[in-house]
């Protein structure tokens, strides 16, 4: 057993040993970090990345019932553009979606073989006809095909975790598989969500899959996280100078196409670590 | 696990009470508080909606091991927040529905939260001009860095305490006798702190005082918010509630009534961030709105004799202080046997550090495990712990260290980084000296000595240039390419090459500059980097620190003849920025020996078996840092107005920091404490400290019997 103790297992660092279990060795067990770029055009990228961040918080101040006018004046005064026009495309296709009871950043986790499974969704909503809705809001710029999202770990996590603990959010009762769906809504098409509905079958495919990953993660010794033999991993992976395998960092504009999974909420810091320091 | 007939009481009650536990530390509060949180969760409350509020975040550690020992417990997770951070997140979930109340210049806009570095430089920014043309603060000898911490530091104290910042300066001025000289330079702090927070709200700039400010100002009270903070929570446990502040308590006082239960944990006999505004009297307000108090009173970590030498401390405290002490006698106590010291004390500071030392090895020799042995001074001093850390070495036992902050201008690995940049930028007029960027080149290039480093650098940089300073390998003569090897030349071309490629405009992206640098060149095959892996830890922080410092002012301070770059480089280079930056992760081994400050050790909550207490003699033990521009006994909320503080004043809080501090480690303590002085400190002045005084009339009381 070489994960650090109390290890939360979530979709990114899932989603990293299944891309190179390498990856995750020196992200979660090393602790390392490399500070090389993940794409070429690192301001561009972080000003996405910035933009979605404010969006989402948008979108949760609404959930929360902030008033319309003061966010229309936020998105308004956002220094993108691009919140406003998808501010306005939100408030005309998604609120007809969101009839029911809202929890909203809400954190689900779970004990699975002895290790703890943890999600943190953008809203799970339990709907007037007793199914339960998890969104995800995405403003990347291109939308991926319906079967990537299925084979995804957050789809497949997301909707397994809310079966297994969602309990509490669900007046106490148990939810069956087939009372879930997984709504992606994105800012490029904000017309066409993709709804992606759970089945008991997918279920125990998906109960089967976790158990053997954490357990087979946990039992690794440190020399067998290798790296993984599929270098198109590495074009958007920072420790590839490390690894020797390539020099400069991957194209901005095909990164939509990769769908690498990025640190979960790279704009949530974790407020609470933040320590007073004596003067 | 057996309980104690307090934990059993307080698990009989059903969980619609709200109990506080109150009693020394070692009792087994914090453990009822986890068993507490257990049987919430078993009675199926969800975990959202449980509220652990601590004061510092070290602190919920035994709650979260606890949940891991029962993982079918966990179907969601409870919510662990400090004031600091309930505020902030708070503030960023609700700002546009108070944004145009809080003053700030642009309400439509989100605020920028700064972090204690950036808001240094912001003071710096603020107060700098009004030193230099307005001789504010002209007869004091101190460091500008400390003069801005500690006007920041008054800052917080008004937020945490809860008055408005305009009375920073009345409230030092009434306290103080003595020198008129002092009152102008409260006058200066008082001026300077105001000029920073009208930039600040200009600015929509948030620092950490302005957060709690308009948090209990506009957030607490505004109905959406608050109902957002009674509906996710209905169950409350907060632990060491006497180490917060009284706006955290009086929070906690008026939101006590909304929860279905609630446990409020209270240590007594501590208040060890006195420092940075907790108040014990004012958490006791928070006890009181309880429905009941449980009285947890049996030590159950101290030995007979440790608890003999506790009460030795309380006697001695309280005769200097002219007081009778209340405690019960200990028959059977012996506060001889719990204290161990070398035979003879030694002269030198080092020669102690070999004792300690030696008397760890020792103890690991007969059975003690090393994670049972905490080595504890007033402060760790860099020259304290690297003595210890080689001679702990030397033995091969395995310890750490904690320290809360490192600078990172002292780590070769970002030094080598910023060297390169100012290289790269020769415009900024930064080019640094030759040996430091042979000193750089050597880190940088894999293999590479400072001998060669240095020859090479000879013939290739020009530190008097008025552009791009570096010369191609070519142009080194023959022989000398010889000794420095082709294959270290052909690594200094790569660089050099790509150092050349630079565009002037990628200084106001430092941070990106330092990404490409890194990743296409220094962590290459060939280069210092590739394998390092504890290096390139360094680097992502000091990037980390640009990055912040880009956002915040790049946005506030952009102008054409502004670069972020140089700004950055030159503010660490004045020790503004980067001069105090926490490790994002430090790892702690479990196993081995700590060494630590005595503060942070008790901030752990954590006992021992043994404890050795190094340089008793010193007085840092009991008094208060030298800090001119503000007074944490004046400014708290038990100070009352009019009162002056005098020089009795004084004595008595060393005496009672003393006493808090020796009774709070004792309480962590199980059987041994081995006390370690030299005559002389590491500065080589003599030492002769209230601690040791007290210890030696201890030792002389239980020697005559009283126990």
């Amino acid at each position: 057993m070489t994960l650090p103790e109390n290890f939360d297992f979530t979709q990114s660092n899932l989603q990293d040993y299944l891309d190179c279990p390498y990856r995750f060795y020196l992200r979660y067990i090393r602790h390392t970090q490399w500070p090389a770029l993940i794409v070429d055009d690192a301001l561009a990228f972080e000003q996405r990345g910035q933009t979605g961040a404010r969006f989402h918080r948008l979108i949760q101040q609404y959930l929360l019932g902030l008033p319309e006018e003061r966010l229309a004046d936020q998105a308004a005064a956002d220094p993108s553009p691009e919140v406003f026009s998808w501010w306005q495309d939100f408030l005309q296709y998604a609120p007809p979606l969101l009839e029911g009871a809202r929890h909203v950043e809400t954190v689900l986790s779970a004990g699975l073989n002895g290790h703890r499974l943890v999600a943190k969704y953008d809203l799970v909503l339990v709907r007037p006809d007793g199914g339960l809705t998890i969104f995800d809001w995405k403003t990347s710029q291109k939308r991926p095909k319906q079967e990537r999202l299925l084979e995804r770990v957050q789809t497949r996590l997301y909707r397994f975790l809310l079966v297994l603990s969602g309990g509490m959010l669900n007046g106490a009762e148990a939810i069956r598989p087939e009372q879930i769906e997984m709504n992606y809504w994105f800012t490029s098409q904000p017309e066409l969500p993709i709804n992606l509905p759970y089945t008991a079958d997918q279920y125990q495919k998906d109960q089967t899959f976790f158990k053997k990953l954490v357990d087979e993660i946990a039992a690794l010794p440190g020399e067998a996280f290798t790296r993984t033999g599929d270098l198109s991993k590495c074009r958007y992976c920072v420790y590839r100078s490390h690894c020797d395998r390539g020099v400069e960092a991957g194209d901005l504009e095909m990164f939509d196409d990769f769908l690498p999974e990025t640190e979960e909420n790279p704009d949530d810091l974790d407020f609470d670590q933040i320590e007073e320091i004596a003067f | 696990m057996a309980l104690t007939s307090e934990q059993s009481r307080l698990l009989d009650h059903p969980s619609t009470r709200k109990i506080a536990l109150v009693g020394p530390a070692g009792t087994g509060k914090t453990t009822a508080g986890t068993l507490w949180l257990k049987k919430l969760l078993e009675s199926g409350i969800p975990a959202n909606q449980i509220l652990l509020f601590i004061p510092q975040r070290t602190l919920a550690k035994p709650y979260e091991d606890s949940l891991w020992d029962d993982l079918a417990l966990s179907q969601g997770l409870v919510s662990i927040v400090t004031l600091g951070g309930l505020a902030r997140r708070m503030l960023d979930l609700f700002w546009p529905a108070i944004s145009s109340q809080t003053g700030v210049a642009q309400p439509d806009r989100p605020p920028q939260f700064l972090t204690l570095e950036t808001a240094q430089y912001f003071m710096a920014h603020v107060v700098r001009p009004l030193i230099e043309e307005k001789n504010y603060f002209e007869s004091l000898t101190i460091n500008r860095n400390r003069i801005f911490s500690q006007i920041l530091d008054n800052l917080n104290k008004a937020a945490f305490v809860g008055f408005p910042i305009e009375e920073i300066a009345p409230r030092l001025k009434a306290a103080w006798v003595g020198d008129v000289e002092q009152m102008h330079i409260y006058d200066d702090v008082q001026a300077s702190a105001l000029a920073f927070r009208s930039f600040c709200l200009e600015h929509n700039l948030l620092d950490f005082s302005l957060q709690v400010e308009i948090f209990i100002k506009y957030l607490w009270p505004l109905p959406a918010c608050r109902s957002y903070l009674t509906q996710s929570y209905r169950h409350l446990i907060v632990d060491n509630i006497e180490e917060d502040t009284p706006v955290a308590h009086d929070v906690l006082r008026e939101w006590l009534p909304d929860f279905d239960s609630a446990v409020v944990i209270a240590d007594r006999e501590a208040g060890y961030r006195f420092f940075l505004g907790a108040d014990t009297q004012s958490a006791m307000t928070v006890v009181d709105a309880c429905d009941e108090t449980l009285l947890f009173e049996k030590n159950l970590v101290s030995s007979k004799d440790i608890q003999g030498l506790q009460n030795g401390f309380r006697r001695a405290v309280a005769s200097l202080m002219g007081e009778t002490p209340l405690q019960q006698s200990l028959p059977g106590a012996d506060a001889t046997r719990a204290i161990v010291t070398p035979r003879e004390n030694p002269r030198y500071f080092p020669a102690m550090v070999n004792w300690a030392s030696a008397e760890i090895r020792r103890l690991i020799d007969q059975g003690t495990p090393a994670g049972e042995i905490v080595v504890l001074a007033p402060f760790m001093s860099d020259v304290l712990r690297y003595t210890l850390s080689r001679k702990l070495d030397e033995y091969g036992i395995p310890h750490h260290s904690h320290r809360p902050s490192r600078a990172l201008r002292d780590e070769p690995a970002a030094q080598t980084l910023l060297t390169f940049a100012t290289v790269a930028f020769p415009e900024w007029g930064l080019l640094p000296q030759r040996i430091n960027f042979a000193f750089a080149l050597m880190q940088a290039i894999d293999p590479f000595d400072l001998v060669r480093a240095q020859l090479l650098s000879r013939y290739v940089y020009d530190e008097r240039a008025e552009g791009f300073p570096l010369k191609p390998f070519e142009e080194v003569p023959a022989e000398v390419r010889d000794r420095i090897t082709y294959r270290a030349g052909e690594r200094y071309e790569q660089l050099r090459s790509w150092l050349a490629a630079t565009l002037p405009e990628d200084d106001q992206t430092l941070d990106f500059f330092l990404n490409r640098l890194f990743g296409e060149v220094l962590s290459q095959p060939g280069f210092g980097f590739h394998n390092d892996l504890e290096n390139a830890n360094t680097v992502a922080t000091l990037i980390e620190s640009i990055q912040k410092f880009r956002w915040v002012i790049g946005d506030q301070l952009n102008h054409d003849d502004f670069s972020t770059g140089k700004e950055y480089v030159q503010m660490v280079a004045d020790g503004v920025i980067a001069a105090q930056y926490i490790q994002p992760w430090q790892d702690a081994p479990k196993d081995s020996v700590f060494l630590a400050p005595a503060y942070t050790f008790l901030m752990r909550n954590q006992a021992v078996d043994v404890q050795f207490w190094l340089d008793i003699g010193s007085p840092a033990w009991y008094q208060r840092l030298d800090q001119p521009l503000t007074q944490p006994y004046v400014l708290s909320r038990r100070w009352k107005a009019g009162e002056v503080w005098t020089t009795e004043d004084e004595l008595r809080a060393a005496n009672a920091t003393l006493l808090r501090l020796s009774l709070g480690l004792l309480n962590r303590c199980r059987q041994k404490v081995y006390l370690g002085m030299s005559e002389m400190d590491v500065s080589g002045y003599e030492n002769r400290g209230l601690l040791l005084r007290i210890i030696q009339q201890v030792l002389l009381e239980t020697k005559r019997g009283i126990r």
